[in-house]
């Protein structure tokens, strides 16, 4: 389990994230929703460790990982996947794959390429083929199962759904369950809110930094006007119907 | 072979020292490290190496071992200063390092000989040893280039922030980038000085910068070939060209212009591409003027595709026709 508590992180003078606290449980999918600028991507970078936080802790499974290196983090059993997919083009699939298990152990590898194969059969028949030549769906699918590769307790998704055509959004939301089934704590930015609360358990919603509503996913609903507040109308425009 | 080898002996010497420079900024800049800090390696390499032959009266190559070492850990301490700066800011602090190099060599008084440098270093370092030494170095960095070391640095190179969060130490991979410019520098600079037998503040300055990224834009940034082909090139191209006289630079200008515009990945890369499309040309001619199927799913250890930075234009109608595809699909 992640547990993060009163979490604080600047750039420079500007606090962009103020007080932020949050659990992640195993096979549970924790969305955090929130407008631009909100600090989403800034609470996912700290507890990766790409971004330190200047107050607060980040404790997994009771240990302290607060502002460690990403790399040792990783090897902590936390694993990013940024924002907008970021694969290493010019280098194949698997190749991509094998940089994801960088930080696992070795033994396992060939067990785990088999269970990510097993879970993403476009990877295994695109296995060859440079990363730069897949589609945006199949590319977000590679990110998930480099982030796998590195044995994961915790997974942090970063705008999953982003730069995707709706249909496709579907199929990788529907990784993203079949991820949390599979025993991985998922937290996951998403400003599609009408998909993400479809797969959530959890919501966390965050405004101007500060965690403004926490509750599962089935009341998040209802609270539309909570929601509706700081994600506009359209966001939540079909629900009504 | 023979009478060639000794007429044209300071060239190969040349090209041997100016393909480790060139190696010495290549291989940080392929790590994702724009620093040009090799170029003041070399001056240490060179100068240290004299000075310990001259002055203790050291074996050439015992002088260019502990050159060597000494630019190394001097490459580290200016990494750990500097190795949080990136891109330009980088490359100016790394310039200004080559440059106190300079300062230090022509303000040195009578240790590093001030603006007439060194001369005289007379040891029984072979050109032999020097391309042994070569070659082994160059076996080193084409090590690299190859399997899990070539997927690491171009992960470090492509998306730091990445290759941090799949458990890759950046930091550490940036540092050794400082350290190994630091030796090759250093290496480049002592070998020189050693079959050269002389040193002077006119041999290591912003020329050896030009010098080295010259042969790493017209040779290929991402290859050792590339740094292969040009030292080759840009060591035995002046004296070619000594015959047009005082237009020699502007040929020379043109020559850099040129490539650095049309060929992005250098020579090397145009070499890559012929290669491809010569069996591509042969494949389709055993087959009967039929096209091969461009997959082979099954294939175990997946091939590596040159696409570097840019898609080429089929490339790219590859790109579009798969994203169509997965549009329908």
């Amino acid at each position: 389990m992640l547990e993060v508590t009163d979490l604080h992180v600047s750039y420079g003078n500007i606090e962009a994230v103020r007080g932020v606290g949050l659990t992640v449980e195993p096979e549970r999918v924790t969305l955090v929703l929130g407008a631009n600028g909100a600090g989403k991507s800034t609470t996912l970078k700290a507890i990766a460790g790409l971004q330190k936080p200047h107050a607060g802790t980040v404790r997994l499974d009771g240990r302290d990982i607060t502002g460690q290196a990403p790399h040792r983090i990783v090897r902590q059993g936390v694993a990013l996947v940024p924002e907008g997919r970021r694969v290493f083009a010019p280098i194949s699939v698997a190749e991509n794959l094998r940089l994801g298990g960088y930080a696992a152990d070795k033994s396992a590898f060939a067990d785990t390429l088999a269970k990510v194969y097993d879970m993403f059969p476009i990877l295994a028949d695109r296995r060859s083929s440079p990363a730069g030549l897949l589609s945006g769906g199949e590319q977000q699918m590679l990110a998930f199962g480099r982030a796998l590769m590195s044995q994961p307790e915790v997974m942090l998704l970063d705008e999953p759904s982003m730069g995707l055509a709706p249909v496709v959004i579907d199929a990788i939301l529907a990784k993203v369950a079949e991820m949390a089934q599979a025993g991985i704590g998922i937290l996951m930015v998403e400003q599609n809110a009408q998909a993400g609360l479809d797969i959530a358990d959890r919501v966390v919603a965050i405004a101007r930094g500060e965690v403004v509503y926490t509750g599962e996913s089935g009341d998040a609903r209802n609270q539309a006007s909570v929601l509706r507040a700081f994600l506009g109308e359209a966001a939540l425009a079909d629900r009504s119907s | 072979m023979i009478a060639f080898y000794d007429t044209n002996l300071v060239l190969i010497q040349a090209t041997l020292s100016g393909l480790v420079l060139a190696l010495a900024i290549q291989v940080p800049l392929r790590m994702g490290v724009f620093s040009f800090a090799g170029a003041g390696s070399y001056g240490i390499g060179a100068y240290l190496s004299a000075i310990l032959v001259l002055r203790q009266g050291m074996p050439g190559p015992v002088a260019i071992a502990v050159a060597v070492l000494v630019a190394a850990v001097i490459g580290l301490l200016l990494g750990l200063l500097i190795f949080k700066l990136n891109g330009l800011y980088l490359a100016m602090a790394t310039v200004a390092f080559d440059l106190i190099i300079s300062v230090i060599a022509i303000n040195g008084g009578d240790l590093t000989g001030a603006s007439t440098g060194l001369y005289g270093v007379l040891t029984d370092f072979t050109t032999g040893q020097m391309f042994a030494l070569t070659v082994l170095v160059v076996g080193l960095v084409a090590l690299s280039e190859r399997g899990r070391m070539r997927r690491r640095v171009d992960a470090v190179r492509d998306d730091p922030e990445l290759a941090a969060s799949l458990g890759i130490n950046v930091r550490r991979y940036r540092l050794v980038a400082f350290v190994v410019s630091g030796a090759l520098g250093g290496l480049a600079g002592g070998m020189n000085v050693m079959v050269r037998t002389a040193i002077g503040p006119l041999d290591i300055g912003f020329g050896l910068i030009v010098l080295a990224l010259t042969m790493i834009v017209v040779g290929g940034s991402r290859s050792w070939k590339g740094a292969v082909i040009g030292a080759v090139i840009f060591t035995w191209l002046p004296d070619v060209l000594a015959v047009i006289g005082e237009w020699q630079e502007l040929v020379y200008g043109v020559i850099v212009a040129v490539a650095a515009v049309f060929l992005p990945r250098g020579l090397y890369g145009v070499i890559v591409d012929l290669t491809k499309w010569l069996g591509r040309i042969r494949r389709k001619r055993r087959t009967g003027g039929a096209e091969q199927p461009v997959d082979a799913p099954e294939s175990v250890e997946p091939e590596r595709v040159e696409l570097d930075n840019t898609l080429s234009r089929e490339q790219g109608g590859e790109v579009a026709r798969m994203a169509a595809q997965s549009e329908v699909s």
